[in-house]
């Protein structure tokens, strides 16, 4: 291993806000005025979970068998399971470095929790259920850190419409995140340093509406207009600090899992189902209500979906549901049919949208897991899907779940600074490339079954 | 691409036993009955200890919600 690679993971941020506002941001400019730089292309689905699990590891959500946090328990139509960092089986980057009897310090990845057990040391993510679990490795870190920084923070709580709040809340988390890292720069022996902040998708869910003019919601001269660019100047200052103490020779890696954007509102896909006769309740569902606690006839529903950044689509299928009532022969043709309703949904003032919509089962290679039958983005994103119910009207202006400004977009960043080569070059890659492209920066053998390219070698220009 | 179903054979005199036991109930055909049990046995084998009691995962699924990742 002839280097050090440090990998600085901002959840959500987009090429749109670090690169093109880069006069805003001293130290990120320097790393793109020195380093190849662009959008980076995430997964499908573009979600926190898999994405940074698909980055990492060079596999996508296809063979990885992840589709999101949560998932259908086989065919069942109530049982589910969340995805944690067990439900990982692929080898990482950290797995080949620790091969190679390098070191690695990883702080909050999703999904991390359970604490994996790693060739260095980890703090896990935010979807640890509590601050009393154990969520290091190894797990004496944990009141290492504690006795330093009191208690770590892996969250904020979201969704409140106390913006002051909440704006206190992500500084103060992202201002221990990087007192911790710090920390464990300084202290322990590292080859390959990762981590993730997540405030900064935090911050653009809550405050996107605020800064953005486009956004249906903006009001000029608001006092939050530089809420989001504020915090990225903060984390600017940060990344500089953490730069000085890793060292001259280190390569650096700043990237996002996805991008964001506006969120022009939530179309109710399960109440557009019902609408349309594929799905059949027993009862008048409660505003709001969601699907997993509405009693479904499900001898005369054929399709379900669930809600989040984008919908997925279930077909009740005799063979496969317990009570499916499509034909296994017509199951093509009804997915085809339904693509075709799908892609005919139109905006709340009749206007055309970008709808994708993959079929898992034809889309990856390899597919693993609990897969839907239709994964949908409405209007390429734009529209958030929400799976509850009872809201008399297919359109919300909002998030159903609390206020929410922004929603993912399939592009994210990432600035790769190397100081041998000091190269400025815009060049956009994929997620799938990254692993390769940090284990060749390391002098690493990139594994065969990694299928990506490794970035400004001139295969990807 | 992989297909979405197909098929294998089971015994006769099993296709009719499990036709007799789902008379009556929900299930919709012999192949659903079989997709289900069989589905159950190989969870219960590959059954890793469980990550979340309930209490936890209601936590986590109440904050997923809130965060927009799911419902």
């Amino acid at each position: 291993m002839d280097r050090k690679f440090l990998v600085i993971g901002l959840d959500s941020a987009p090429s749109e806000i670090v690169i093109d506002r880069r006069s805003e941001f001293p130290v990120l400019s320097r790393l793109i005025e020195g380093g190849l730089h662009g959008k980076m292309r995430s997964s499908d689905p573009p979600i926190t979970i898999p994405a940074w699990m698909v980055m990492t590891t060079g596999k996508d959500p296809g063979r990885l068998g992840l589709y999101g946090f949560r998932h259908r328990t086989g065919y069942s139509y109530d049982k589910m399971w969340i995805a944690t960092s067990q439900a990982f089986k692929e080898r990482a980057i950290w797995d080949v470095v620790g091969d190679h009897g390098g070191r690695s310090c990883l702080v909050s990845i999703p999904p991390s929790y359970p604490p994996r057990r790693v060739p260095g040391e980890l703090i896990s993510c935010f979807i640890t259920p509590d601050q009393d679990k154990e969520y290091t490795y190894p797990k004496e870190l944990r009141a290492e850190i504690e006795a330093k920084f009191g208690p770590y923070r892996f969250d904020v709580v979201f969704r409140t419409e106390d913006r002051d709040e909440i704006l206190k809340e992500i500084h103060a988390m992202t201002a221990k995140r990087f007192d911790v890292i710090e920390y464990l720069m300084e202290t322990r022996p590292w080859n390959f340093f990762m981590f993730v902040e997540i405030g900064v998708d935090r911050i653009q869910h809550a405050f996107w509406k605020y800064m953005d003019k486009a956004h249906h919601l903006y009001e000029p001269g608001n006092k939050y207009e530089t809420a989001i660019v504020d915090y990225y100047k903060y984390l600017d200052g940060r990344i500089g600090e953490l730069l000085k103490r890793a060292g001259d020779d280190t390569a650096v890696l700043v990237v996002s899992d996805h991008g964001a954007k506006r969120m022009k509102g939530a179309f109710c896909i399960n109440e557009w189902l019902i609408r349309e006769g594929d799905l059949v309740l027993k009862e008048k569902p409660q505003r709001g209500a969601s699907i997993e606690k509405t009693p479904v006839d499900w001898r005369r529903t054929k399709v379900w979906g669930w809600g989040g950044y984008y919908a997925r689509l279930f077909f009740n299928v005799e063979g496969r549901e317990p009570q499916g009532i499509i034909k296994p022969e017509d199951y093509e043709k009804e997915r085809e049919a339904m693509i075709e309703r799908l892609l005919a949904i139109r905006g709340p003032n009749g206007e055309a949208w970008a709808t994708r919509i993959i079929k898992p089962n034809e889309y990856f290679a390899d597919v693993r897991g609990d897969y839907p039958d239709l994964m949908v983005y409405f209007d390429d994103l734009f529209w958030r899907s929400a799976g509850t119910l009872g809201w008399g009207t297919l359109y919300l202006a909002e998030n159903d779940t609390g206020p929410d400004d922004a929603v993912h977009a399939q592009e994210g960043m990432y600035i790769l600074y190397d100081p041998r080569k000091k190269e400025s070059r815009r060049v956009d890659i994929d997620i799938l490339d990254v692993a390769p492209t940090v284990l060749a920066s390391m002098g690493l053998p990139v594994p065969p079954d990694m299928r990506g390219k490794v970035a400004g070698s001139g295969l990807n220009t | 691409m992989s297909k979405e179903f197909t098929t294998i054979s089971i015994p006769t005199a099993l296709f009719k036993k499990i036709e007799e036991t789902i008379r009556g109930t929900e299930v919709s055909s012999v192949a659903s009955y079989v997709a289900k049990v069989v589905g159950e046995a190989l969870l219960k084998a590959e059954a890793e200890p469980e990550v979340f009691n309930k209490e936890e995962e209601e936590k986590v699924k109440d904050r997923l919600k809130a965060l927009g990742y799911i419902d």
